[in-house]
């Protein structure tokens, strides 16, 4: 059961879908849209189980006091306020009290890592104490201050203006700046390229400089106009065959494993256990 | 510790402050509040900053920013995921009570409690957080690697083989009136027909020598061998294409990048 | 004199009113013709036909005609036509309930209005329009009592059929129920809508969804073919057959670097990329990881799998896990040799980056879909000094991992590499059925191709997959 069953409700799920893909009607297709929703909602539950993975991971550097590990605390403060943005919403101005919500709560969530990093009694006490203060001071200001919800997505989308502000100011910034490291990547990646002395880096090489010519203003006209359909001609030739052999290529692998998932054949993707 | 990193620790916090307060003083007499407006610009230079330092090596302002990042994404992802999907998809399906609770339109027409299902299997997913029932948690998985597995077999047969077969019936002969016609046209011109005969034999033959190039249960030796190897050539061609194309709009991001940093953050340029 | 100038006055009056009343009589004059003829009608589309439209899920009617005479041509030209379905006035009362339902469900979510009980009012609104539903079919089948005809859809001149696709919803405006009779009339109109001719009124026709799309059986085919070949070459290799498989750089290579991370005593980095655990590149990276996880194992060299979805985190413990135990050293093994990172694209590519420059891995494995990130990891790998072998079937990657990866497989070749390095030969035999079905492929595009230059469009048409 423990290992027969699985692979029985692969086979089940796959011929399922297999079968789905010819048959229109709309009982066919209702289970079809049923069971693509239902591995969305499945997925969400697996995020848990990520975010518990990333915050154990993290708890265990503190823990062995590995390399770097005091980075792991600014990880675990940004996981943890963006979470209190996400699932909170403050009703009214000004912010102040929320905010001091916010620090107490950062402040219990240390002293209780720092509880579990401890080893010998005497600190663990101490840290204990301090978890304990913290916690209670923060649901003293949370009731206190009663002027926020429990959750923040509504009908006119996002309200919590700090999970905003955090996605806009934190995530955007180093998203963009990661995604703009590439224009030096590619630079490099290309200076290795040249380096490599050999008859398909070179083809490489050739092939990318004429399609980078194409994007020069200058060579759009006059006498250098030949560059830019030689370049035209290189994307919609042989760049067309290739990639179309390529897709070919990929298609078949894809099927192939698929069916031998569907099949049983391939099970390494399960473990052993 | 050494004095080098406090110093440089120091001129970057002096930095932050400074810019801070030149932000700050910028957003006076605005709309928004320019205490905080200053404080966030300034963060999201530094950030942006702490990046780029990357390319010069790893350092802890690098360090600071990846896990600040890895951090509030991994709260952002779920948090986005809670509410779209579970809060959005599931609740409105599922019970009226919590769909009010949470604002959500209700939906009576789809309400179906086999949504319970994935909620189960998405808590037998969780199982594997214990020893004992970790088992459990490969139901869901096979739920999900058979359905979609069907999925893809169906779907990549059609799109990557039947329509790549008929993608590849094209006419060689293209707008053919007899040889004497041929050669009294005969032209050097992109749009011609000797161009246009040319083009479509390369493309056959490249996807015919390409296709060589992946079999795998046969020596690649003798025509096949050089089959192949017209192949692998044809191939690197397509990569070195792909790659010249992408380079444009990677040196836009970061172009990007520098007008946020040159003009919003420093309003170097206008 | 008086009377001779009365005289002159009538003379002139009627000289002078003459052209005018010669010209409304005038039978030859052309203007007054061409008046007469425009105000009379096009003529007609004939023969029209309405059907279900096939290989759907239903709520669909397809309705084809032969064109008028007149389709823009002459000077009754008819520049449009127009279809007609024939609607009870049930309709008028299900969209005034449709309505209430979605006025009550807009306050109930913006809480804006307390003077009415909404939820009440919903529901009452919601049974009352479910009620009403039912007599839907009755109702068209009462034709031609209680209803008129109502314009669904117009196509332009030249075109002779028109599908009337409707919703499958009864919750939104278009809907059109299955199994119900409907009657369609389509009308040729002028450039003055006013000017129009009525088709003779056609039905009743229902729609309803088939349990075969016919559309598809060159897939059918494939999926056939395709299933006998990879079945007869797995039960040959289960046999013993032996099977060749030509060399390819990138699998021998990962045997080589974990040795050299061995000896090295780096660990080694293996990346799954962004892809689920449903996207069967990363299942094809379970396998190759499985083999990679035993070697580390048994030389006790230290890896690290840093994973983007927690679905795949999961499974990759499970397959680290079993290798370890089939190496024997389930007792070296630990839980956080593969760890959940984060599900945002960049922020994982900060943190594998991190880990390449602050662990020094000897080799660096990146297996699976990979997308704008592949270069920035390849690059750093290459930048930290480390061996570097990838795979993925994104075309659109797999130049960057050529540029600055030591070994790439190549699309397919990733599949061709798992299958290789999977624990059992099984798995080369569908290798052996994907040859074959390229060699089949090959074998129609030729064909294909001297059947498009002699026009013989049989063949290729039976490789045209319609909806």
């Amino acid at each position: 059961m423990k290992r027969q069953l699985p692979f029985a409700l692969v086979f089940l799920f796959g011929i399922f879908m297999l079968f789905q893909y010819f048959v229109p009607h709309e009982k066919s297709e209702w289970v079809y849209e049923f069971l693509l929703d239902w591995v969305v909602v499945i997925g969400i539950f697996a995020l848990a189980l990520g975010i518990w993975s990333l915050f154990r991971v993290s708890v265990d550097k503190i823990k062995l006091r590995k390399e770097n590990y005091g980075y792991s605390y600014i990880t675990l403060a940004g996981l943890f306020v963006m979470v209190a943005f996400g699932f909170t919403h403050r009703v009214a101005e000004p912010w102040g009290l929320y905010f001091v919500w916010i620090i107490l709560s950062l402040l219990c969530l240390a002293s209780l890592m720092q509880l579990r990093a401890s080893t010998n009694s005497g600190q663990k006490k101490k840290y204990l104490a301090s978890a304990l203060i913290f916690l209670v001071l923060a649901i003293i200001v949370a009731i206190y201050d009663d002027a926020w919800k429990f959750y923040f997505y509504t009908a006119e989308g996002l309200e919590n203006s700090m999970f905003r502000a955090f996605f806009d100011y934190i995530l955007i910034p180093i998203l963009s700046t990661m995604f703009a490291l590439l224009a030096f990547f590619i630079a490099s990646a290309a200076y290795r390229a040249f380096r490599a002395r050999n008859v398909l880096a070179t083809l490489l090489l050739i092939a990318a400089l004429v399609v980078m010519l194409r994007f020069c203003p200058w060579i759009q006209s006059g006498d250098t106009a030949w560059v830019s359909k030689a370049s035209n001609w290189l994307m919609n030739v042989p760049n067309l065959a290739g990639q179309r052999a390529i897709v070919v290529g990929i298609g078949l692998g894809i099927v192939a494993t698929a069916l031998k998932i569907i099949l049983g054949i391939e099970r390494g993707y399960m473990g052993k256990g | 510790m050494k004095k080098a990193p406090i110093i440089i620790m120091a001129l970057v916090t002096a930095l932050f402050v400074l810019s801070w307060i030149f932000k700050a003083i910028s957003f006076q007499g605005t709309e928004e509040h320019f205490i905080l407006s200053g404080f966030k610009y300034t963060l999201a230079a530094f950030l942006t900053l702490a990046i780029f330092s990357f390319l010069y090596r790893d350092n802890p302002f690098y360090k600071f920013a990846e896990h600040l990042f890895v951090g509030v994404s991994a709260a952002f992802w779920m948090t986005m995921g809670f509410w779209s999907t579970i809060v959005g998809n599931l609740i409105p399906r599922v019970s009226e009570d919590l769909s009010h609770f949470f604002e959500v339109p209700y939906e009576p027409a789809s309400r179906n409690l086999f949504y319970f299902i994935p909620v189960f299997l998405g808590i037998l997913l969780l199982m594997r957080l214990s020893s004992k029932y970790g088992w459990l948690s490969r139901w869901p998985l096979a739920f999900i690697v058979g359905t979609t597995a069907g999925f893809n077999f169906v779907r990549y047969l059609r799109s990557d083989f039947i329509n790549q077969i008929s993608a590849t019936f094209i006419p060689l002969l293209v707008d053919w009136h007899g040889i004497g016609h041929f050669f009294s046209n005969l032209s050097l011109s992109s749009v011609g027909q000797l161009v246009t005969i040319l083009s479509n034999l390369v493309l056959f033959l490249g996807v015919f020598c390409g296709l060589i190039y992946f079999f795998f249960s046969k020596e690649h030796k003798g025509a096949f061998g050089a089959a192949s190897r017209v192949g692998i050539w044809i191939l690197m061609i397509t990569f070195g294409a792909s790659f010249g194309y992408t380079v444009m709009g990677r040196i836009s991001l970061l172009v990007g990048r520098l007008t946020f940093l040159f003009k919003d953050w420093l309003e170097l340029i206008s | 004199m008086r009377n001779k100038l009365l005289l002159i006055l009538c003379l002139l009056l009627v000289l002078g009113g003459a052209p005018t009343w010669a010209q409304e009589i005038d039978p030859l004059d052309t203007t007054a013709a061409v008046d007469s003829v425009a105000l009379s009608s096009p003529a007609p589309v004939s023969m029209v036909q309405a059907k279900d439209k096939g290989n759907d899920h239903g709520h669909a009617v397809v309705i084809s005609w032969e064109l008028s005479a007149d389709d823009s041509y002459g000077d009754k030209s008819v520049i449009q036509y127009e279809v007609f379905l024939w609607k009870p006035f049930l309709y008028d009362t299900i969209q005034t309930l449709r309505d209430r339902v979605g006025t009550a469900k807009a306050h109930l979510i913006a809480h804006d209005d307390d003077s009415r009980d909404w939820k009440k009012e919903f529901r009452r609104a919601q049974k009352e329009f479910d009620e009403i539903m039912k007599g839907l079919t009755e109702a068209h089948a009462a034709y031609p009592e209680g209803g008129e005809f109502v314009n669904v859809g117009k196509v332009p001149c030249g075109e002779n059929s028109f599908k009337h696709i409707g919703s499958k919803g009864n919750e939104s405006g278009t809907y059109l129920p299955d199994y119900t009779d409907f009657y369609y009339r389509v009308d040729a109109v002028t450039a003055n809508s006013e000017i129009r001719s009525q088709s003779e009124i056609i039905g009743p026709v229902q729609c309803y969804g088939q349990w075969f799309n016919t559309g598809r059986n060159p897939v059918l085919a494939a999926v056939l073919i395709f299933g006998f070949l990879t079945l007869f070459f797995v039960k040959r290799a289960r046999k013993g057959s032996k099977l060749y498989v030509r060399p390819i750089g990138g699998i021998e290579a990962v045997d080589d670097a974990i040795g050299r991370a061995t000896e090295m005593g780096r660990p080694i980095l293996y990346v799954m990329g962004l892809g689920t655990a449903a996207d069967v590149a990363t299942i094809a990276s379970f396998t190759i990881l499985g083999r990679v996880a035993k070697q580390v194992a048994e030389y006790q060299t230290q890896l690290i799998v840093p994973t983007y979805d927690p679905i795949v985190m999961s499974v990759g413990q499970e397959v680290v896990k079993s290798s370890y135990m089939d190496a024997g050293r389930a007792d070296a093994y630990d839980k956080d040799i593969v760890f959940f990172v984060t599900q945002s694209q960049f922020a994982y590519v900060a943190a594998v980056n991190g880990i390449m420059l602050r662990d020094r891995p000897a080799t660096c494995i990146y297996m699976g879909k990979f997308f704008a990130e592949s270069l920035l990891l390849a690059e750093t790998g290459s930048m930290a000094g480390s061996i570097q072998i990838s795979g993925t079937d994104e075309v659109a990657q797999i130049p960057f991992f050529i540029v600055a990866c030591d070994y790439t497989l190549i699309g397919e070749e990733l599949y061709a590499a798992s299958a290789y390095l999977g624990r059992e030969p099984v798995l080369l035999g569908s290798l052996k059925a994907q040859d074959y079905a390229k060699a089949i492929l090959l074998i129609f595009a030729v064909l294909g191709l001297v059947a498009a230059n002699l026009d013989f469009n049989v063949f290729t048409e039976l490789f045209h997959v319609t909806n």
